[in-house]
């Protein structure tokens, strides 16, 4: 609804205060008398402007409270739970404890370094506000902060956006960019009260740097360039994504180089928040030296050293007034300069000490990268290309807005318009890239969009009020307003233009109300979900709770030895380790593929050789998700492919053709062997063949895939069930101990 | 003349012996002749890939003894069939072709001469297509040694075998002749020579070019240029323009039950075909355009019946535009997206 508010808005201020300026000294005595009670056109937009930014921070933070509503205060997801986890730590133990933190319940026998392998932005951010609250006395449980916490920071970014909206347009657009990403579905698909990642505090810093570095481009202020770069640091230590922010500021200033739009401003603003923010980054142990060392950076040293040489120059030509040895000297120095650079790096990079790029930046330039080398990175759902329906459902109306808001940024073209142009079409690109990636494109697309209704709305109003105050005309010319020529060609067509312009104003209100419904109703019915608490429609229409992941995971909490090891798909180890408090094998970390592929390989063999694996290391339960009685279709039957390709790309004895026919992947009676007798089959089908799961269908009906399966007496000899879920969501089997040999 | 005696059945046992082998196993030297044949025919072609007619057909394939100590892998070529792009044979054939290059590359000694990359073509061996069985098009088989009868289908390539192109057809080989084919060696796009022109040419151009970067007048500070770059970098994004090149999606598909009738659109979200896609991209487009365009450049026009005309033009496409594409979004995600009303008002 926040979109519909604001454009009023936008049409009153300048037209407003012109009226009143013309209205007010007439009647002195009117004036004089209300003077307490009616406020000047100043106060009035102010106050105006103050309450709807109230109220789109309100509603930014109301519309992430679906979930809550529907389901209950819970961690959603994979990677929340870690985070959970620790930051459940770091407020018990302190912060030195948690910056040392050696973790053995996860990736067995190997370990984790906690502290020098995550981003602690978002987990100290957490325990900040934790802290602060309990310093005020509201004695909340940690669950609760951790819930709220990407809420809380959505509607900060409202604020960010709003601020940057008046930085590169005017207040108007500021208003309604802060509206459109208030409900914006892609947007909210990653901070829904519960979406504890890292992602719900990174947009806002990435939002907040961004806002800074323009404002400091904009002033020339060493002020607002350290203020960028301690955005820079906060963003650093939340989001791995900060490898876009130093990747497209560079370029910026290159694309503001090659235009000739080289300033002191732009060169105090980039040395500052670049070296500054450098020297804070490598704070963070996870990124340390490779901010000077990897390849993914250096683009931005570049043109740190591209700067120096511009300055350098602008300061000789300064010195010598012969332009023709300038052009000489100038000369001598670009060709010297590219040579120096393009022999440093080739050395840097043949001697090792510049690492090369990683699979996963690669995979965004040469987007056929992962697909065809790195599974682990392909297999994962939100790295999948983006079809243009999923850009319909999380932008909606914006992408129709996003080209005229395009046309009206190169119409009035400055620095920050280019910039928020760079940053439109880099991270739109990327978004069609990976899925994911759609969050990061969200805050430019609801700018851009922003720029495009406002300037409409504020055309058409402005248009509409002049109609209405013909004798004015005259003196508005005389105010030089930059639309004025404009307006002056308007004049000349009245009848037509208020017509026109009132259909335009009530298309565009039709659209925004459009967006508000649709964003409504996406939240609601299609982001809140948990994913840990499945929910399904049952014949009638009443909703039905599958809750059996938590009865699973405090099943083993409650049922299990304490240093017992779990195996299961990597998915599920981080809710594992802090739910069931169990060690696992290998968890959503991925960063050791041969682990995972050992994992894969086990899964993916007979069960002797399984065993093997499993005694190899010390395995004592098996987890496996199945949703063949439910219907769940992302279980593990599903995903088992990845784990033969995961397995096979360490393991050449995994063969990925062994398991399908003909290029396609059964589990009816026509699968192949292998299949039908490897573990993760076993496991999941284990006495499914007596099961009728739908009537009129026969024993053994497979309702994920819509088969009868093909193996129905599992016999299991190195394993046994230990506990299966009311509805076999997920069953977890106990690794006996090897029989005594006589 | 004792040992005579022994010897002469001895002699006569294994004459008449030999004459049976003869007659029922394959002569070893013609098997070698064959096979020596088909490896000089082999040298006379660039990638390897032989050139049959209806001739070599019945040479290697029919009157050889079954045993053949040798594959054929046969490539069914029409020419006048490869102006239908849609059958992607021209494509096929160099694909087949790269297969057959990266064989010869990634073998020697014995194996090498185990299989042999082959075509045939339409006009001039139209019986051989007969004796195959072949009435469809793109079709790949494979004979292998013991394939007795031409018609036998077990060795015809699937469609699938050939969707991932030189690739999948080695998988394909792989897994039927227990040969290993190799990873497929593409020629590079640039040649080493076009690479260090290229270069040559850069570097060259880059002090001019840095003067007139200088002196501010290059396209690059033409706007409009940039502007055409920006909106064109948006289509290609919104048009999922990436998913159809990562999944390699074809522009649309044959209907399967109406092999006439083509699909445009695929239901189902996560999924798009080519078409579809630029389709879609092209209606945001020309509403964001028209928005611009209205808002900008049409108030400047004097004239007030083009104004007007311009004007409802507009708005009408767009809504059409709008409309439509929210439709299209229903149906292929399968969402109902309404508003939610206070429940007093029901």
């Amino acid at each position: 609804m926040g979109g519909k508010e604001d454009p009023t808005a936008n049409g009153s201020p300048k037209s407003e205060s012109m009226a009143g300026k013309k209205a007010s000294p007439p009647d002195l005595l009117s004036s004089i008398s209300l003077k307490s009670l009616k406020l000047k056109t100043k106060q009035q937009e102010l106050l105006l402007r103050v309450s709807i930014l109230g109220l789109v921070y309100v509603l930014a933070f109301i519309a992430r409270l679906f979930s809550v509503l529907r389901y209950e205060s819970m961690i959603h997801e994979f990677d929340p739970y870690f985070n959970y986890r620790t930051t459940l730590f770091l407020t018990e133990k302190g912060f030195y404890e948690f910056w040392n933190w050696f973790d053995s319940e996860s990736w067995y026998p190997l370990g984790r370094i906690i502290g020098g392998t995550l981003y602690p932005g978002l987990m100290v951010t957490a325990a900040l506000i934790y802290w602060t609250l309990r310093f005020l006395r509201f004695f909340v449980h940690i669950r609760e902060v951790c819930v709220l916490t990407a809420p809380f920071f959505a509607s900060n970014t409202t604020l960010v956006a709003y601020f940057f909206g008046k930085e590169i347009w005017d207040t108007g657009a500021g208003l309604v960019a802060a509206a459109l990403i208030a409900i914006c579905p892609g947007y909210i698909s990653r901070s829904v009260a519960g979406s504890y990642d890292n992602e719900a505090v990174a947009i806002f810093a990435l939002l907040l740097t961004f806002y800074l570095f323009v404002k400091a481009v904009k002033t020339g202020s060493l002020s607002w360039a350290l203020a960028s770069a301690f955005g820079y640091f906060y963003m650093v230590s939340a989001w791995g994504g900060y490898v876009f922010i130093i990747n497209l500021i560079p370029l910026y200033v290159l694309v503001l180089l090659i235009t000739a739009r080289y300033s002191l401003r732009l060169y105090v603003a980039y040395n500052c928040m670049y070296i500054l923010g450098m020297l804070l980054a490598m704070q963070i142990r996870f990124v340390g030296f490779q901010h000077v060392q990897s390849g993914e950076h250096m683009g931005a040293m570049g043109v740190f050293l591209l700067m120096q040489v511009f300055y350098f120059l602008d300061w000789v030509k300064h010195q010598l007034n012969d332009t023709k040895l300038f052009q000489t000297f100038l000369r001598i120095t670009v060709t010297s300069a590219i040579l120096v650079g393009g022999i440093a790096l080739g050395v840097g990079t043949a001697s090792g000490y510049i690492s090369p790029w990683t699979g996963r930046f690669y995979s965004l330039l040469d987007p056929t990268y992962a697909k065809d080398h790195i599974p682990i990175i392909a297999s994962v759902s939100e790295h999948q290309p983006t079809a243009w329906s999923s850009f319909m459902f999380d932008y909606h109306i914006l992408l129709f807005l996003f080209p005229a808001g395009l046309y009206f940024c190169f119409k009035r073209l400055s620095d920050a318009t280019i910039f928020i142009v760079m940053y439109g079409l880099t991270s739109l690109y990327f978004a069609g890239v990976m899925v994911r990636l759609i969050l990061v494109a969200t805050p430019a697309v609801c700018l851009i969009s922003a720029i495009a209704v406002s300037a409409t709305v504020k055309n058409l109003t402005s248009l509409l009020r002049t109609k209405q105050k013909v004798p004015q005309t005259g003196s508005t010319k005389g105010a030089g307003s930059s639309k004025s020529s404009s307006k002056v060609t308007l004049d000349q067509s009245q009848p037509f233009q208020k017509n026109g312009a009132i259909a335009l104003l009530v298309g565009v209100f039709y659209l925004l109300s459009r967006y508000a419904i649709h964003c409504t109703w996406v939240t609601s019915e299609a982001y809140s979900s948990p994913s840990i608490v499945l929910a399904a429609r049952g014949a009638h229409g009443n909703r039905i709770i599958f809750d059996d992941y938590r009865e699973a995971y405090y099943w083993l909490r409650q049922n299990t030895p304490t240093d017992a090891k779990v195996m299961s798909w990597w998915d599920y180890g981080y809710q594992i380790t802090a739910m069931g408090n169990r060690t696992v094998i290998v968890d959503n970390n991925t960063w050791n593929n041969t682990h995972i592929a050992t994992v894969g390989r086990a899964m993916s063999s007979y069960e002797d050789e399984a065993y093997d694996i499993m005694r190899s290391l010390d395995v004592n339960y098996v987890l496996v998700v199945f949703g063949g009685v439910t219907g769940y279709s992302s279980d593990d039957i599903n995903k088992f492919l990845w784990m033969v390709r995961i397995g096979g790309g360490v393991y050449p004895v995994i063969k990925e053709p062994d398991y399908l026919v003909n290029g396609e992947f059964r589990v009816d009676k026509g699968a192949s062997p292998k299949m039908l007798n490897c573990l993760m089959y076993k496991l999941c089908y284990y006495r499914f063949g007596e099961l009728v799961t739908e009537y009129g269908k026969p024993t053994g009906y497979d309702r994920a895939r819509g088969v009868e399966i093909g193996n129905k007496d599992i016999k299991l000899e190195h394993l046994e069930e230990a506990y299966t879920t009311s509805n076999w969501i997920v069953r977890i089997y106990r690794v006996k101990p090897p029989t005594n040999r006589l | 003349m004792a040992i005579n005696k022994k010897l002469l059945p001895l002699l006569l046992l294994i004459s008449s012996l030999s004459s049976i082998a003869t007659s029922s196993f394959s002569d070893p030297d013609s098997d070698s002749d064959l096979v020596n044949e088909l490896i000089s025919l082999r040298s006379t072609s660039e990638s390897g890939v032989i050139h049959l007619d209806d001739h070599g057909i019945s040479k290697f394939l029919i009157s050889s003894p079954t045993p053949r100590p040798y594959s054929i892998l046969v490539f069914f070529d029409a020419t006048q069939l490869h102006s239908k792009t849609e059958l992607r044979l021209q494509e096929l054939r160099r694909e087949f072709a790269l297969v057959s290059a990266t064989f010869l590359a990634n073998n020697n000694g014995s194996d090498l001469n185990k299989l042999f990359f082959c075509e045939i073509e339409f006009s001039k061996s139209q019986s051989s297509f007969q004796r195959f069985g072949v009435n469809a098009l793109p079709h790949i088989r494979l004979v292998s040694g013991s394939t007795a009868k031409l018609s036998d289908e077990s060795g015809q390539m699937d469609q699938s075998d050939f969707a991932r192109l030189a690739e999948s057809m080695a998988e394909f080989v792989e897994q039927h002749t227990k040969l290993t084919v190799g990873p497929i060696q593409r020629p590079p796009f640039l040649s080493k020579a076009q690479i260090g022109v290229i270069v040559a040419l850069i570097v060259i151009a880059t002090p001019f070019v840095i003067k007139r970067i200088l002196k501010g007048e290059t396209l690059l500070h033409d706007s409009r240029l940039w502007l055409s770059g920006a909106i064109f970098i948006y289509f290609f994004s919104v048009a999922g323009t990436m998913h159809n090149i990562i999944r390699k999606m074809p522009m649309f598909l044959q209907d399967r039950n109406d092999p006439n009738k083509l699909v445009f659109f695929y239901q189902g979200s996560g999924m798009q075909l080519g078409a579809e896609g630029f389709a879609v991209g092209f209606l945001y487009t020309v509403v964001g355009l028209l928005l611009a365009f209205v808002t900008n450049v049409l108030v400047r026009v004097r004239n007030l019946n083009v104004q007007r005309g311009v004007m409802l033009f507009a708005l009408f496409v767009s809504f059409w535009a709008v409309k439509k594409v929210v439709y299209l979004d229903n149906w292929k995600t399968g969402y109902g997206i309404h508003p939610y009303w206070p429940s007093s008002w029901r």
